[in-house]
């Protein structure tokens, strides 16, 4: 495999070629014959002519875009460089779903036709890459820098491709024989045809371990992206913790493969350390790879997908109209529809759907308190928009989700969306900058990205530049970026964020009100879906708490499980329990809203509750809220006596003291000030008395 | 023990005691699991049949577990773990992961030892690989992968759940708690906490993401209960070897607990305190004074061993001070009576010393300055006495502010019980004014 570095680190210089001819006169357009790309500083130059198959910078460096050049124009300055290109795919471009259409495993050079017409076909010249061989045929092309193409893509399925659409240009223009202007020992932006003698100059290597490094590729095609860029990043990640001893052996068995003198100019041009970096790119593309990865392997393996061990006996069905009834109520189960959310899911559903079908990209601020349904509406939202669009109404769109509280750091953000855009692992600032460079560079063959941020408010930063880089993307013109936040508070935006950040946020807000009794019992309602286990009061009672406390639906939901819990329970078989009642209800309600501090203080021991009303009447003297330990000591001990108990020691007191500490019913100082520590209750002195009284009596 | 000594039946003393107090020292210390949870019985349930689900159905679940220290929280779960991982189909399926607030003080070092308990992917041997970020992306992964059915339960046990809620914006908790209510592999959140407010310590979308179930355990014991239950824990098990001791030793427990002492001894300590820990500490103080001479334990036994459980332990220390610390103290108990608690310096106290002295010369030796600051300082570092000045460099040690941190009953408890004490000192400690 050849490898195309596009990130320069040495300037490319075009430069038009041939005499000029008026091609649009409103425009004021003009094509060219052919166009002569080389790099500063050095003397090859590389033609390209129409009809040609070229190379096109893109995200990814290993494979940039294949395209066939079908014209060449400029505006009048010559400034500006076009180029009206046919678009080729490689599978790893198709969209992870239609993958499996093809129905078998591609070869590694193999590229598709590219019928869409969602792909803008005019490029910008200057992210010309370099020439590519490109045949069509069926038997797989023996060279390894030569593509070869037999099916087309039409975004829905692929095709044999129509011989005719292939030749009527190539017939016009065969590709020149010597393409290679470009000398071999070039510099590190070496282009494809650069390298293609200096793997001529391998020896032959072993066809074992060829098929080997094929079948490498191939998985890679194949699998999920994701874990082809881990791998990578794993065995450069690795190589470069390697002794240097393994180093020096690379390196030596690198320079084998090379002409010595290529080495030289090589090492003279760049940096020692980015020379190494080639080196093992390079190392990881030759034949070597394969036992390359076998060093690695061991010490890291994280190249495997995470999961949890899958359990021998499989999780049993409910059985009984209660289970069935606490298994739908529980908040992970998805429900059918959402109801109640009717008015929110259109707008949310209109705003990302105009978007989407105007390739143009936005911001939408929403908020509401926990539990009203914020995330699950743009989820349901997010289904119905792909559901439309695998129906072919909307163009495709990717979809991306972070959340504030699922990272360590605000910065992991870019982390993770640049991770599941493209699937490589960086650093932050790296993925900041890829990002940057994705969202404000024109790049052909861009699909909408809807990007979900939940947790908005964790990803403040002091300088806000995460949020900032959030909203001023969508902004862009080639970003089409469309960004939803989620955050609890409906004036976040006023509240933490600086001006330019606000602003780029823009006004498009929505805020979900907590649900009200009704829209709360139709919601379980509508999840019980005709399973009959509640009686009708007792939804309804549950609703009203939840709505008078809350609103939030996940309260109501966790209340109304322990309810049919609780139900049956109390039948004495669990067959025979009946409906959930309003007394199963109030139970539960009491379960989960009563306060335990009366309980905890009725059951606390003698000394415990003596100490309590110490406190109490240690406040009542000082007309304080607060007295320090030795103080309620005093009062301690008095009150043992007129209840004829024997006084405790004081050190008996303090643990006394401490354990009342412990449960919060005190809050008391450290408790290195031993008997200066101030004490104070954590209950009201109302309720201390309540629940002492009946002891008393 | 060797087999012919199980054929007779009869052992010897000596023996036999050794064998008692390795069983109840087996209870005492090392805290063994008892058959069935004392006084919890619907707690039991409850989370018996929680987890089981889990288990057993894949249904994801939030628990707490409240209730003060010694009440049994810890030893609940333990119980209702056995119970679970006895049923065979359980047994292979469920993950316990364990986790303590106190160990895991941050979320970087309970991802790492989530990730370790799991044994995921990314650990070899013991040890777990990756940044913080990539451990919390990997293990969320994870969790995401699994769904309801197929992949394995994963019981997580917070001990000490209220430290969770300290740690940097509760990220761990925000992403258990959410893998609990959505759609991922099945999981169990277990948190055991003493604090009753611990609701209030989450965060609001935390809290929302929580079950709120939360099982109390506030024991309602009473003491003929707690009498019960001294009894059954100082009784042999029906499998003790030797039937003649079994029945002897068991007799004189009975007896034992019906006696008026050890009932008055027993009433205080219920009085003091409900949970078991501290009766554990107890009784292990009165086992101990078990011997082959003695093979019983005697009333007085157990009221030696309230003593020492009960004893104030800085009367303790004043009992080893010399005449003339003790004489310092006495002189701050007046300062303190004088200024009604305010705060004195080293000067004031050796002012109201010398005036003693002055009065009494003859029966203590006048000792110098330095000898007395010195005498001071030793307090100081017994904290007896509490420096009241924040920054302690700037001011001369004679004039730092001072707090005594001793009441006065202490001090008289402490001069009935000096060793030879003489008499002018302890008349001095009485009287009203120095």
């Amino acid at each position: 495999m050849v490898r195309y570095f596009t990130r320069l680190r040495v300037r490319r210089i075009y430069k038009w070629g041939g005499r000029p001819y008026i091609f649009d006169r409103k425009l004021k357009s003009y094509g060219f014959e052919y166009l002569n790309m080389s790099v500063e500083g050095q003397e090859a130059v590389t033609t390209v002519t129409p009809g040609q198959y070229i190379l096109i910078e893109g995200n990814d460096d290993e494979y940039p875009f294949v395209a066939k050049l079908l014209k060449l124009f400029g505006d009048e300055s010559h400034k500006q460089k076009k180029a009206l290109v046919q678009w080729f795919l490689r599978l790893s471009e198709v969209p992870q779903n239609k993958k499996l259409l093809l129905g078998r495993s591609p070869h590694p050079q193999e590229i598709f036709y590219y019928l869409g017409r969602a792909c803008d076909d005019e490029i910008n010249a200057e992210s010309i890459l370099g020439t590519v061989h490109v045949r069509q045929d069926n038997s797989p092309p023996g060279t390894k820098d030569t593509l070869y193409v037999k099916l087309s893509w039409d975004t829905k399925a692929f095709n044999v491709l129509d011989p005719v659409l292939m030749q009527d240009t190539s017939a016009s223009t065969p590709p020149k024989p010597a393409l290679p202007l470009f000398t071999p020992c070039a510099s590190p932006t070496a282009t494809p045809v650069s390298r293609g003698p200096v793997h001529h100059a391998l020896p032959t290597p072993d066809p074992t371990v060829m098929r080997r490094a094929g079948s490498v590729s191939d998985t890679r095609a194949t699998m999920s992206a994701g874990k082809r860029s881990t791998l990578e990043a794993e065995s450069i990640h690795s190589a470069s913790k390697l002794s240097a001893s393994k180093i020096l052996s690379a390196k030596r068995r690198g320079s084998a493969a090379d002409t010595p003198g290529v080495r030289k100019k090589l090492q003279l041009s760049i940096g020692a350390s980015e020379c190494l970096y080639l080196r093992m790119k390079e190392l990881r593309n030759s034949v070597c790879f394969p036992c390359f990865l076998i060093q690695v392997t061991p010490s890291t393996p994280r190249c495997a997908t995470p999961c949890i061990p899958s359990r021998t006996v499989p999780a049993r069905q409910p059985g009984n109209i209660l289970e069935e009834a606490r298994a739908r109520l529980h908040v992970s189960s998805v429900p059918e529809s959402l109801p109640c959310r009717e008015q929110e899911f259109q707008d949310i559903y209109n705003f990302v759907e105009s978007k989407v079908m105007d390739g143009t990209g936005g911001c939408m601020y929403i908020s509401g308190v926990p539990g009203t349904g914020k995330t699950a509406t743009i989820h349901e939202v997010i289904r119905c928009l792909q559901h439309a669009s695998d129906m072919d109404e909307i163009p495709t769109f990717r979809f991306i989700e972070i959340n504030g509280m699922k990272m360590t750091d605000p910065h992991q953000a870019y982390v993770q969306i640049l991770q599941k855009l493209t699937d490589q692992k960086v650093t932050a600032d790296h993925a900041a900058a890829l990002l940057e460079k994705r969202f404000s560079n024109p790049a052909p063959k861009k699909e909408t990205t809807v990007l979900l941020v939940d947790e908005l408010d964790l990803l403040w930063t002091r300088k806000q530049n995460v949020m900032y880089n959030l909203f001023d993307w969508p902004t862009r013109r080639h970003a089409r970026l469309v960004v939803l936040t989620i955050a609890n508070t409906m004036d976040l935006p006023e509240r933490i964020m600086i001006n330019r950040v606000a602003s780029r946020l823009g006004l498009t807000r929505m805020s979900f009100q907590p649900y009200s009794f009704k829209q709360l019992q139709q919601i379980i309602t509508s999840r019980l879906n005709k399973v009959k286990a509640f009686e009708e009061d007792a939804l309804q009672l549950v609703s009203r708490k939840v709505a008078a406390l809350s609103g939030d639906a996940r309260r109501c939901l966790d209340i109304c499980r322990r309810a049919t819990e609780i139900c049956e329970h109390s039948a004495s078989h669990p067959s025979s329990a009946g409906l959930v009642k309003m007394s199963h209800v109030m139970e539960a309600l009491d379960e989960m809203f009563s306060s335990s501090y009366i309980t905890a203080i009725r059951c606390a021991s003698l000394q415990e509750q003596l100490f309590l009303r110490a406190v109490i009447a240690e406040f009542r003297r000082l007309g304080l809220e607060e007295a320090t330990f030795q103080q309620v000591f005093v009062q301690h001990r008095t009150l043992s006596r007129v209840e004829g108990l024997q006084p405790i020691s004081l050190s008996e007191g303090l643990a006394v003291c401490q354990r009342l500490g412990a449960c919060r019913l005190l809050l008391l100082e450290a408790s290195r000030l031993d008997m200066l520590q101030r004490v104070r209750l954590n209950v009201s002195q109302d309720d201390v008395l309540y629940a002492l009284k009946p002891v008393r009596d | 023990m060797s087999k012919r000594k199980v054929k007779e039946t009869h052992m010897p003393v000596g023996e036999c005691i050794s064998q008692v107090q390795m069983i109840l020292r087996e209870r005492f210390c090392h805290q063994r699991l008892p058959e069935k949870p004392v006084g919890m019985e619907s707690q039991h349930k409850h989370l018996l049949e929680l987890l089981r689900r889990t288990a057993v159905h894949g249904e994801s679940n939030s628990v707490l577990i409240v209730g003060p220290r010694g009440s049994g929280k810890t030893m609940l779960l333990n119980c209702v773990l056995r119970e679970l991982l006895e049923v065979k189909d359980v047994n292979k399926n469920v993950l316990p992961v364990h986790l303590n607030g106190l160990l895991q003080t941050d979320d970087r070092i309970a991802l790492k030892e989530i990730t370790r308990q799991l044994n995921l992917e990314n650990v070899v041997g013991d040890k777990v690989f990756g940044s913080f970020a990539e451990n919390l992306a990997f293990l969320l992964e994870a969790l995401k992968k699994g769904d309801r059915s197929s992949s394995r339960p994963v019981l997580f046990i917070l001990d000490e759940f209220d430290l969770f809620a300290h740690h940097k914006n509760q990220t761990l908790l925000y992403n258990l708690l959410d893998v609990s209510q959505s759609a991922q592999a099945p999981v169990a959140v277990i948190g055991l906490t003493c604090r009753l407010d611990v609701l209030e310590l989450l965060e609001k979308r935390v809290k929302s993401r929580f079950s709120h179930r939360q099982i109390h355990l506030l024991s309602s014991l009473s003491f003929i209960q707690y009498l019960d239950n001294v009894r059954s824990q100082l009784s042999l098990p029906q499998d003790f070897p030797d039937t003649k001791f079994y029945d002897e030793w068991n007799d004189s427990i009975k007896t034992l607990c019906e006696d008026q002492l050890v009932v008055d001894v027993l009433q205080s300590h219920y009085n003091s305190s409900k949970d078991f820990r501290s009766l554990h500490l107890l009784l292990m103080l009165a086992l101990s004074r078990v011997s082959a001479s003695k093979p019983a334990i005697k009333p007085t036994d157990l009221l030696e061993a309230s003593r020492v459980c009960m004893v104030d332990s800085k009367a303790n220390i004043l009992h080893g001070l010399s005449i003339l610390e003790l004489c310092l103290i006495i002189a701050m108990k007046h300062l303190n009576d004088i200024y009604e608690g305010e705060p004195f310096n080293f000067q004031m106290v050796h002012n109201e010393f010398k005036k003693f002295l002055q009065r009494k010369s003859h029966s203590i030796h006048n000792f110098d300055k330095p000898v007395v600051i010195k005498a001071f300082e030793h307090l100081q570092q017994l904290e007896l006495i509490k420096s009241m000045d924040s920054s302690t460099a700037k001011i001369q040690k004679e004039y730092q502010l001072m707090k005594l941190l001793l009441d006065h009953s202490q001090i008289m408890e402490a001069l009935q019980k000096y060793p030879q004490c003489p008499t002018d000192v302890k008349q001095w400690a009485m009287s009203a004014f120095g």
